[in-house]
């Protein structure tokens, strides 16, 4: 009855800061269920679709080659290691170039925009990822894999760049994807040559001499490899690897993407 | 109270593309509900999403010194994979309702009253339901302008009526910006009203005003304004005439979907809408007719035993009705 419907919220005068926890929370939430919740075992496919990439690539290594170490690493970590570095990267990349055209029906409450789309994906990928990694280990050391980081506060910490360098390249990508949409299907091309030069499954130290400076361009490698420095004890790698270039790489898309939301705000509602 | 100053729109900015609005000045008083009445495409629909905040404008500004709610239609809003449920959670959440989320379920819930197709995922629900819902929500939260557009074209009778008592309870607290072909719906909740024609906006203190002009800068077709009636005799009179109106709008589309399409003038659907207002007149009529026919009953039954006269022209006109 119409009686029964009285208003119960007053749309209060908010500030802008509080609106903004509000919109990433509702987001979070949504995100989260549609995520967890939506497709039909969407819990057993996040974690036995990294374990079965994982198990892919460890059978495919022990068939081609010899020797179960990887520069002082016990392969199967080494592995884990950087498929859980570099899925991290990515994923957030990938999830953040749908996250606009996803959300699209929401931009009709004006407390939304479109940042607030990418950001929240990205906070959710990096925490489910985290979790995953967290679990692998637990998984990992029961099985007996000395899955343990040597120096686990360099692992956080390494983590954490890599988690801001694919949000960065997520804030940047979305709003190009979504302008121009010819930019994505580039960067899902791209995803198998960088995960190639990544050091991911090719360890960086069997790469020619001549061709490492320019391996070392990518930022990717600088954060693999220093995680696995603080992973394994007694793991070398090139000399060159600096953190300070793949802050550089985030903190640089950080910001572009950032501007890129703002300048093209209101197109990327209007699409 | 909002106001418009100097609002330019225009959609792919390229060089030469022209202004869906130009030069839009208006001051919306607070507590008048407008009518916004124009053709298709002459941005009925871009002012309301720009008031909503929806859509920035090219040039200008809109001073937004109230509540104003989201644009309450049928297109976006609403995740299609999540259940009514957890939508209505969502928007809770964006609008700040933090503490009094369940009592904003338990309200929607009521007053969608879709069963138990609000654990159902949105995209399972028909087009009315998801206007019950879009209603619904929109309700629960205390702004002072609701901008609704098309959102009462779908719903069934007993919908309809339920959301304008629901509006009409709120009159006096909230006024209503509202995009709306069906002429009886405008009438029925608008005092004033704006014209959209060639990107320029005229406001009318009239919503009348404002439906006359818009006919006559359309194709010259003035709506008959409603009778008031009396008694059964005038009433029987109204309704036949409203009848013959029916007919007439039915064989204009009939005529209209004859010819090839796109050549007709006026456009089908502005037919179609004749056709649905004209419909909704008839049954006005048939209304006041049942209801004089009742009170004559009363006096009759308070006389005598006999039964009143069966009135037959009602079933013939329900059964006209029925088959557009």
């Amino acid at each position: 009855m119409a009686d029964s419907l009285l208003p119960v919220a007053g749309a209060r005068r908010r500030g802008a800061w509080r609106v903004a926890r509000s919109v990433w929370f509702a987001m979070f939430m949504r995100e989260a269920i549609s995520r967890t919740m939506a497709d039909r075992m969407g819990w057993f496919w996040m974690i036995f679709e990294p374990l079965a990439i994982i198990g892919v690539m460890v059978s495919i290594r022990g068939l081609f080659m010899s020797g179960s170490e990887i520069s002082g690493a016990d392969h199967v970590p080494w592995m884990i290691v950087g498929l859980m570095g570099f899925g991290l990267f990515r994923e957030n990349m990938m999830r953040a170039l749908g996250a606009i055209d996803a959300n699209k029906g929401l931009f009709a409450y004006r407390q939304v925009k479109p940042v607030d789309t990418v950001l929240v994906r990205c906070f959710l990928e990096g925490m489910l990822k985290s979790f995953l990694f967290l679990m692998f280990m637990l998984i990992g050391n029961l099985l007996q894999f000395e899955l343990m980081p040597d120096h686990p506060l360099g692992v956080l910490l390494d983590w954490l760049s890599l988690w801001a360098l694919g949000w960065g390249a997520g804030l940047t990508v979305s709003v190009l994807g979504d302008l121009v949409p010819e930019f994505g299907r580039v960067v899902r091309i791209l995803n198998l040559p960088l995960l190639l030069l990544s050091g991911v499954i090719l360890p960086v130290m069997y790469v020619p001499y001549p061709y490492r400076d320019y391996l070392l361009w990518n930022p990717l490698v600088h954060g693999l490899e220093s995680m696995r420095v603080a992973f394994f004890p007694g793991y070398h790698t090139l000399d060159d690897i600096d953190m300070t270039y793949l802050w550089f790489w985030a903190l640089s898309l950080l910001a572009l993407g950032l501007l890129l939301h703002i300048r093209f705000a209101a197109k990327l509602k209007a699409h | 109270m909002i106001d418009i100053r100097h609002l330019y729109k225009r959609y792919h900015n390229h060089h030469g593309s022209q202004w869906v609005l130009e030069d839009i000045n208006l001051s919306i008083p607070a507590g008048v509900s407008v009518g916004l009445l124009g053709r298709n495409g002459a941005g009925k629909s871009t002012l309301l999403r720009l008031i909503g905040g929806m859509d920035t404008p090219d040039r200008g500004e809109i001073v937004r010194a109230s509540r104003v709610s989201w644009p309450i239609g049928l297109a976006g809003g609403f995740q299609g994979s999540m259940t009514g449920r957890q939508n209505v959670k969502f928007v809770a959440r964006i609008h700040g309702a933090d503490d009094e989320i369940e009592e904003i379920i338990a309200a929607v819930e009521s007053f969608a009253d879709i069963g138990r197709a609000f654990d159902e995922p949105i995209k399972t629900y028909s087009s009315g339901m998801r206007s019950r819902l879009a209603f619904g929500l929109s309700l629960a939260f205390d702004f002072d302008v609701y901008l609704s557009d098309e959102a009462t074209a779908v719903g069934d009778r007993h919908f309809k009526q339920k959301a304008s008592e629901a509006f009409k309870a709120r009159i006096g607290r909230a006024s209503l910006i509202m995009v709306s072909h069906g002429e009886g719906v405008l009438r029925e909740f608008c005092q004033a009203g704006i014209l959209l024609d060639r990107g320029r906006a005229f406001w009318f203190d009239e919503i009348e005003d404002a439906i006359e002009a818009y006919h006559s800068a359309g194709d010259g077709y003035v709506p008959p304004r409603l009778a008031t009636v009396r008694n059964l005799e005038e009433a029987k009179q109204a309704l036949a005439e409203a009848n013959a109106r029916f007919d007439a709008a039915r064989e204009a589309l009939d005529a209209a979907g004859d010819s090839a399409a796109g050549t007709a003038d006026p456009p089908e659907e502005t037919l179609r809408w004749r056709l649905d207002d004209a419909r909704e007149r008839v049954h006005e009529a048939r209304r006041q007719v049942q209801q004089f026919t009742a009170r004559k009953g009363r006096k009759r039954a308070a006389r005598g035993p006999d039964r009143p006269p069966k009135n037959t022209s009602h079933d013939k006109t329900s059964a006209k009705a029925k088959r557009s």
